[in-house]
C-alpha cells in the first residue's frame, strides 16, 4: 500500500512539473475569452435544412486547423505533407463524409493557438458570423426585411467585441501580397492552397442560391448544386480550383450588394487566412518572429486605417481579378468551368494583376516551365529604377496621377496638410514647381514629384478629402490610379526607388520568383 | 460533489426509478426551453465531477448559460450501501472568463424499508475565474471558489467555503489538468449534524483527457487524492474515468465511473449527466 501511495504521489510530481513554463521563456500571457453567440430562433436553421452543406464547413474546421498546425509544427517537412498526405485525406475521406458537429480546432491545432491565440479567436469569432447568416438566410418563416433586420443585429453582435472583429472596410491587396512572407504558401503548396480557396469559395458562395431562391424548393436545389460544383472543382486538382483569392463581391454579388458590411467582412477573413498560411509557410520569417508577425497582421486586418481602400474600389479590383479566376459562379454555372484568365496564384498586390488577359485565357498549364509553383509573378528586375518600369509605359495613369496632385493642391485642405506635415513639405520644396512631370519627358523632378503624390495619397486624411470630391474621386477611383500607387506603395515599402513614371502593367508571361 | 456517507441502505430499484422520472423530467424541459442556442463543443470543457472530479481552467462562455438539470451520481460502499445523488446546476458567464454558478444538491436515501427520504443537502454557489488562455509558455490558469451553504435536511450545519487552483496544459497527445482544493472551517464537532456531501480539507487530482476532436468525444482519466476533514483521518487516493460526447450542438453528455484505490471505503461510484448551453437575448448588447 505504501508503494501504491509512493508511485502516485511520484506521478503527481512528474506531471505537475511537466506542466511549468519552460525554464528561461518569457511568459507569454494571453487573455482570450470565448463569447457565445447570438441567440435567436433561427439558430442551426442551416444546419437543420442543408445538413450536408453545414457538415462540409465542418471538415472546412479540420483543414484550417490541420494546415496551420503542420505550418508550424513541421516547417522542414516535404511538401507532400500537405500537397499529398493531408489532401488526400481530406477530399477522400473527410468531405465525402464530414463530422455531423462543429469542431473544437483547439484540439487540433494544438501548438498553433498556444502561439496565437489571438488569431484564432479573430477566426472563431467570423466563423461564428458566417454560420449566424446562413442560419437567417435559411430561416423560411422570416420575411426579407426580418432577415435584414437580423443580419443587422448580429453584425452589430459581432462588432461589439472590436479586440477580435475584423474591420468591415475592405483591405487592398497589399495587405495580404505585398509582404515579405507573401505568397510563400502558394508557391511551395499550391493544391492545398487551391483547396482552402475551394473553402472559401464555398463559404461564400452558399449565400448565393440562398438568396436567388424565391422558395424553398430552389434554395434546396441550388444549394445541393452549389455543393457539387465545390465537388467538381476539388476533382483533379488543382486544375479546376481557384486561382486567386475568391473575393465575395464576385462570387456572390446578391448577397453583397444586400449585406456589403457582412461581405467585406468575409473577404478580410479569407485573407488574414492566407495571410497567417504565408507566416507559418514562410522561411523569411523566422520561428521567433511568427507570433509577432501574426499579431501585427491581426492588428491590421481589426483596424480600419491600414490597407484600406473604398468599396468602389474593392468592387473594381474584384471585377478585375475575374469570377472566371475564382472557381466561377456559384449558381446558373454551366457544365463546364470557365476559362481562367490568370496564372495560377497570381498576385493582385501593386495591382500588376500579372497574366490578367480578360479576352484571353492563362495557358493550360498556368505557367512556364521554369515556374515550379504555376504563379504568375513579378519578373526580375532588370530596370535600374523599378520592376517592370518602362519610360514609354504607364503614360495614362502617370498624367491620372498628375491631375491628381494638381487638382489636390488646388485644395485649401490638402495643402494645409502638406505645410503641417515636414517630410510632405521637404518634398514639396525640393520639386520644380515650374515643372510638371510627364510620362514622356522623365527627370529626377518628376521622381520627386512621384515620391510626393505617392505619399500624400497615403494619407487617410487626403484619401478622405478626396472622396468627399466629385471631381476627385472619380480620378482616385480609376483603376490605373490605383494601380500604380499600389505600385508605388510597395516599391517604398520594400526600401526601392520609385521610378518618375507608372510603371506598366505586368507581362503576361509568368517568370521564377525563385 | 463527492457524496461518501450515508447510513442506511437504499432501495436501488426503487432510487432507479426516481432518477430516471429526474432526468426525464430534465429532458422535457431542455426540449421545452426554446429559442435558445447552445455552445458547439460543450465536451471539451470538463466540468468538476462531470465526469471526473478534476475540470480545465476554462468558463462557461462569455454570456453563455449552461443548464446541468440532472447529473446523476450513483456511489456504492464496501458494505454494498448505495447513495443517490442528483445535482442540478445553472452556471452563467457573467464577465469575459468569470463565471458564476450555483447548485442544489439532492440525495435519495432509503432510511429503512418503509421510508424514504429525498431532500436537499445544500446550495453550492461558486465562481471560476480564468487568469490566462494557455500560451506557448503559460498553461492555462484559474482559480475558483464556492460555498456550500447549510441549506435543506441534508446539508451540514455550518457553511464551508473553499478556494481552488486550475491549471491546464495541451499537447498534441492529450490535455493534462492539475486541480489543488483547500477547504476552510472546523471539523463538525461531537454531537454536530452531519450532512450527507462528505468535506475534504484538500484535495488534490491530476487528469489526461484525449480528444477525437472528428468525433467530438473525450475520454479522461484521473487520480486524486483527498484529507478529509477530520484531520485524524488518513489521506485517500482514488481514481476515476469517463467519457465526454457532444450529441448535438445543443446537449452534451457525460459518463464516469470512479474507485477508491486507497482508503477506509471500498466504494465505487457511477455518473451519468448532461450539459446545456443557452444564452439570454434580452441580456445581449444592441438588442
Amino acid at each position: 500500500m505504501t508503494m501504491t501511495k509512493h508511485r502516485l504521489k511520484t506521478m503527481l510530481t512528474a506531471v505537475a512539473l511537466a506542466s511549468l513554463v519552460p525554464a528561461g521563456a518569457a511568459a507569454q500571457v494571453s487573455r482570450v475569452f470565448e463569447q457565445y453567440y447570438f441567440p435567436a430562433e433561427h439558430n442551426w436553421e442551416f444546419r437543420d435544412r442543408y445538413r450536408m452543406a453545414d457538415r462540409l464547413f465542418n471538415a472546412f474546421d479540420y483543414g484550417h486547423a490541420i494546415l496551420y498546425e503542420v505550418l508550424y509544427t513541421q516547417p522542414n517537412a516535404p511538401a507532400s505533407r500537405l500537397e499529398l498526405e493531408e489532401f488526400n485525406f481530406i477530399t477522400r475521406e473527410l468531405l465525402p463524409r464530414p463530422p455531423r458537429l462543429p469542431l473544437e480546432e483547439a484540439a487540433i491545432e494544438v501548438a498553433y493557438v498556444k502561439m496565437a491565440p489571438e488569431a484564432k479567436a479573430m477566426f472563431e469569432w467570423a466563423h461564428v458570423l458566417h454560420r449566424q447568416i446562413y442560419d437567417v438566410l435559411a430561416a423560411e418563416d422570416l420575411s426579407l426585411e426580418e432577415k435584414d433586420a437580423e443580419v443587422a443585429a448580429i453584425l452589430r453582435y459581432y462588432k461589439s467585441r472590436p479586440e477580435y472583429a475584423f474591420s468591415s472596410k475592405p483591405k487592398n491587396m497589399e495587405l495580404m501580397e505585398g509582404q515579405y512572407y507573401s505568397t510563400a504558401f502558394r508557391d511551395k503548396y499550391p493544391k492545398f492552397n487551391g483547396l482552402i480557396w475551394g473553402y472559401h469559395w464555398l463559404q461564400v458562395g452558399l449565400y448565393e442560391p440562398l438568396m436567388v431562391g424565391r422558395n424553398y424548393g430552389e434554395r434546396q436545389t441550388g444549394i445541393a448544386a452549389t455543393v457539387t460544383r465545390f465537388f467538381q472543382m476539388i476533382e483533379d486538382a488543382p486544375t479546376n480550383m481557384p486561382r486567386v483569392m475568391p473575393m465575395t463581391a464576385a462570387v456572390a454579388p446578391t448577397f453583397t450588394a444586400r449585406y456589403t458590411e457582412a461581405a467585406i467582412i468575409f473577404d478580410n477573413l479569407h485573407s488574414m487566412h492566407d495571410v497567417i498560411s504565408d507566416i507559418l509557410a514562410s522561411p523569411e520569417v523566422p520561428r521567433e518572429k511568427k507570433r509577432e508577425e501574426i499579431l501585427r497582421a491581426a492588428a491590421r486586418y481589426r483596424d480600419d486605417t491600414s490597407f484600406v481602400m473604398s468599396e468602389a474600389e474593392w468592387r473594381a479590383m474584384t471585377a478585375h481579378m475575374g469570377i472566371q479566376n475564382m472557381g466561377g459562379p456559384p449558381v446558373g454555372f454551366l457544365p463546364d468551368f470557365p476559362v481562367p484568365t490568370l496564372a495560377r496564384g497570381a498576385v493582385m498586390a501593386g495591382g500588376d494583376m500579372a497574366g490578367m488577359q480578360h479576352d484571353a485565357p492563362a495557358s493550360p498549364a498556368g505557367a512556364t516551365p521554369a515556374d515550379h509553383s504555376g504563379h504568375a509573378v513579378v519578373p526580375p528586375d532588370t530596370s535600374a529604377h523599378a520592376p517592370g518600369h518602362s519610360p514609354a509605359a504607364g503614360a495614362g495613369s502617370m498624367d491620372q496621377m498628375m491631375e491628381m496632385h494638381r487638382r489636390m493642391m488646388a485644395d485649401p485642405v490638402i495643402r494645409e496638410r502638406v505645410e503641417t506635415d515636414p517630410v510632405l513639405k521637404s518634398l514639396m520644396s525640393n520639386m520644380d514647381s515650374t515643372h510638371t512631370p510627364t510620362a514622356s519627358a522623365p527627370d529626377p523632378n518628376a521622381r520627386a514629384a512621384m515620391e510626393f503624390v505617392t505619399r500624400l495619397l497615403s494619407d487617410p486624411t487626403i484619401e478622405a478629402r478626396i472622396q468627399a470630391d466629385p471631381q476627385l474621386r472619380p480620378l482616385w477611383a480609376d483603376p490605373a490610379v490605383q494601380q500604380c500607387l499600389a505600385t508605388m506603395k510597395r516599391l517604398k515599402a520594400s526600401g526601392q526607388p520609385l521610378p518618375s513614371t507608372c510603371p506598366k502593367a505586368m507581362p503576361a508571361a509568368p517568370a521564377h520568383k525563385h | 460533489m463527492m457524496t461518501k456517507y450515508f447510513q442506511h441502505r437504499p432501495n436501488v430499484i426503487t432510487g432507479v426509478k426516481k432518477v430516471c422520472s429526474a432526468v426525464a423530467a430534465s429532458a422535457s424541459l431542455l426540449i421545452a426551453s426554446g429559442g435558445t442556442v447552445a455552445a458547439q463543443t460543450d465536451y471539451y470543457n470538463l466540468d468538476a465531477g462531470r465526469p471526473v472530479l478534476s475540470e480545465d481552467a476554462y468558463p462557461v462562455e462569455f454570456r453563455a448559460f449552461e443548464l446541468q438539470a440532472a447529473p446523476l451520481r450513483l456511489e456504492r460502499a464496501s458494505g454494498g450501501q448505495y447513495h443517490w445523488s442528483v445535482e442540478p446546476e445553472l452556471a452563467w458567464g457573467v464577465l469575459p472568463r468569470l463565471q458564476i454558478e450555483v447548485g442544489f444538491p439532492t440525495v435519495y436515501l432509503d432510511t429503512d424499508a418503509d421510508t424514504r427520504k429525498f431532500g436537499l443537502a445544500g446550495i453550492d454557489a461558486s465562481f471560476l475565474y480564468n487568469l490566462n488562455a494557455e500560451t506557448e509558455t503559460l498553461p492555462g490558469m484559474a482559480v475558483a471558489g464556492d460555498i456550500a451553504l447549510p441549506v435543506g435536511g441534508f446539508a451540514h450545519a455550518s457553511a464551508y467555503p473553499s478556494l481552488k487552483a486550475i491549471m491546464t496544459r495541451t499537447y498534441s497527445f492529450a490535455r493534462i489538468h492539475l486541480n489543488g482544493r483547500y477547504t476552510f472551517g472546523s471539523a463538525p464537532g461531537v454531537g454536530d449534524e452531519i450532512g450527507v456531501e462528505e468535506l475534504s480539507r484538500w484535495v488534490g487530482s491530476v487528469a489526461v483527457d484525449k480528444t477525437f476532436p472528428l468525433k467530438s468525444m473525450l475520454f479522461v482519466g484521473e487520480v486524486y487524492a483527498r484529507q478529509p476533514i477530520e484531520s485524524d483521518r488518513d489521506v485517500e487516493w482514488n481514481a476515476a474515468a469517463g467519457i465526454r460526447y457532444q450529441l448535438t450542438p445543443r446537449l452534451a453528455l457525460d459518463a464516469g465511473l470512479g474507485k477508491v484505490l486507497v482508503g477506509e471505503e471500498n466504494s465505487w461510484h457511477l455518473t451519468f449527466g448532461t450539459a446545456y448551453a443557452f444564452a439570454v437575448r434580452s441580456l445581449m448588447p444592441g438588442t
